[in-house]
């Protein structure tokens, strides 16, 4: 019941912030949305691998499939989502809302796919198939014209004779209109599903239901003989983690209003593992504090930019070799650290 | 009548012949005991039990209905549970947590009650909350129920492997040497918690024991097997003076004099 009302409370306030987005610096303001959105990848890919204990590596290629689809949607049936939902401020939420969605669930059913068979595997054989996967998806990518290939998709030409294109044909006397992706992306849906996707991971994990996912890291032979059926709480986090992966991809698309198969290669994945390393495997608060800072660290690192992935790959190392555990820890221990502070 | 029967169960592992062509039952409400040399088969019977391993031949029934297609997890929810000789806890969760997790089996709400916290929800949640401290009262765990599990003492942590099995509410309980590593007023307080726990849930109950003290003052029964073949059964007093159970515990008495 607390959660809920603190959910609430925050999803209020992001709401309250939004009004005065327009009053932010572009700069700072790109940099916040990053960093939402690496919160909701990391915390989705932290269900995966912090709390299952599955080692995927493939969760670009989820937000390759969501965002390559949320946004092809919002430019291809412009059109169709104007006259469904009407042209206002209430209708482009709305399209954004459906096509965030379906994005996500697109990303999901393929998780689905890979899931059920490669799940069968373990650790770094996990992590090759994973890897392996996310770097098909991108293959295919490159190979799909319709949605720019390799040159990457920022929106569609269409003709008044029905014909669509992605440039601009010299030799037609149609009018046309140009469908560029929509600025449909900002403070208050990047926030609320990173909000979302935190109130959803801290319920699941402290019910009891969502102990069987710990369990499941923990010892698979002891869990199945508990009753917990470990290949489907397996599919189950991973198909959720590819859900919210999907999602994150449809929030980058609408606001870089331009995605290239590039966008989702293996070092994306990497980075978001990073993420999760960093802020602890199974913390949740450890990884919004890790988003925050692998999100903000390059930017300050701008200044002497021909060191900074040393930098970057110093700290990493550091915090390896330092707090193994991550920033915080699990929670767990956290919490019985605070109380031999009290006594 | 028979909770549990192996049906003439055999398992090979390629050449080896883990248990050979074994009969045995299980009662209702009765605690049997499984003992044996070292290497003998007698955790291997409990993972045949549990569907761990499929076996080479025979049948084990539970409740007259072959366990044959059933995954290790369903046999479960069917009653049946166990614990592990090499203690195997969920080491990330506290005691509390490791005993929820058995709640699975009964739990009603899915994974979207879970993540919406819907109202009967929440109401389950604290039926099992309550239902967890019930448990580990009578276990003398509650003091220690927000440790972590692998935290405690090791007769400590037998204990709660017992509880986490009981809380899936089997019908048949399978203890993989339950007081390995417990010093003697240990044992026997085991003992008796065993034999309470017997009467209050009125389940029936599979022994695995070395303890040879431990064996004989509580079980009804005892099946003794020898590389996999059983080779007595019958009351503890009958097995404590069978020459074939001597011989495989001390060796042939001829041939060393």
């Amino acid at each position: 019941m607390k959660s809920k009302l603190y959910f609430l409370s925050t999803v209020l306030a992001i709401f309250l912030i939004n009004l005065v987005k327009d009053s932010i610096d572009p700069y700072y303001y790109t940099i916040l949305i990053y960093i939402g959105i690496n919160i909701i990848l990391a915390s989705s890919l932290n269900l995966i691998n912090g709390f299952t204990g599955q080692f995927s590596l493939g969760h670009a290629g989820f937000m390759a499939i969501g965002g390559y689809l949320s946004i092809s949607m919002s430019t291809y049936f412009a059109p169709f989502f104007a006259n469904l939902f009407g042209a206002g401020v209430f209708g482009e939420n709305m399209t954004f809302l459906t096509v965030m969605i379906l994005g996500g669930l697109a990303a999901a059913a393929i998780g689905l796919l890979v899931g059920v068979p490669s799940l069968r595997l373990k650790g770094d054989y996990l992590a090759i198939v994973t890897l392996g996967f996310s770097e098909i998806i991108r293959v295919l990518i490159q190979g799909m014209d319709f949605i720019g290939a390799s040159q990457g998709f920022r929106g569609v030409y269409q003709y008044s004779n029905g014909v669509k294109s992605l440039q601009m044909l010299d030799n037609t006397q149609d009018s046309f209109i140009f469908y560029g992706v929509p600025k449909y992306t900002n403070f208050f849906w990047t926030f609320f599903i990173a909000a979302f996707i935190v109130y959803f991971i801290y319920n699941l994990i402290n019910s009891t239901y969502g102990k069987g996912f710990l369990a499941v890291k923990d010892d698979e032979v002891a869990a199945e003989s508990m009753g917990i059926n470990t290949t489907k709480f397996k599919v189950i986090a991973f198909v959720s983690g590819a859900f919210f992966a999907g999602v994150a991809g449809a929030l980058y698309g609408h606001f870089n209003l331009y995605l290239n198969p590039e966008d989702f290669n293996f070092l994306k994945s990497v980075e978001i593992v990073a993420i999760v390393i960093l802020g602890g495997m199974g913390s949740i608060p450890g990884v919004i504090i890790a988003a925050v800072i692998l999100t903000i660290l390059p930017e300050l690192l701008r200044g002497i930019s021909e060191y900074r992935m040393i930098v970057y790959a110093l700290l990493l190392i550091i915090m390896m070799l330092t707090r193994p555990q991550g920033i915080f820890g699990t929670k767990f221990k956290f919490k019985r650290k605070k109380k031999v502070e009290s006594a | 009548m028979s909770l549990l029967k192996i049906n003439n169960v055999t398992m090979k592992f390629g050449g080896l012949t883990s248990i050979d062509a074994l009969n045995a039952e299980v009662n209702d409400n009765e605690l049997v005991g499984l003992i044996g040399p070292n290497g003998a088969g007698k955790t291997t019977v409990f993972n045949v039990i549990t569907s761990v391993y499929k076996p080479t031949l025979g049948e084990v029934l539970f409740q007259d209905k072959s366990l044959k297609n059933y995954k290790t997890n369903q046999i479960a929810h069917l009653g049946i549970c166990r614990t592990f000789q090499n203690i195997r806890l969920f080491k990330s969760l506290s005691v509390k947590d490791n005993v929820r997790v058995s709640f699975g089996v009964r739990l009603k709400a899915g994974f979207f009650s879970s993540v919406m916290q819907l109202n009967k929800f929440s109401k389950e949640e604290k039926e099992i909350d309550n239902r967890i401290d019930e448990l580990l009262e009578l276990f003398n765990l509650h003091d220690v129920k927000d440790e972590e599990a692998i935290s405690l003492p090791y007769g400590d942590q037998r204990k709660v492997e017992i509880v986490r099995a009981l809380a899936t509410d089997p019908k048949l309980l399978l203890l993989d040497e339950p007081a390995a590593g417990m010093n003697p007023s240990e044992k026997s307080d085991l003992m008796k918690l065993i034999r309470d726990v017997k009467d209050k849930f009125r389940i029936s109950i599979l022994l695995i024991e070395h303890d040879m003290k431990v064996v004989m003052g509580i079980c009804e029964r005892i099946y003794v097997l020898e590389y996999g073949k059983k080779i007595a059964e019958g009351l503890p007093s009958e097995i404590q003076n069978n020459e074939k159970v001597i011989e495989a515990y001390l060796g042939d008495t001829k041939t060393h004099a």
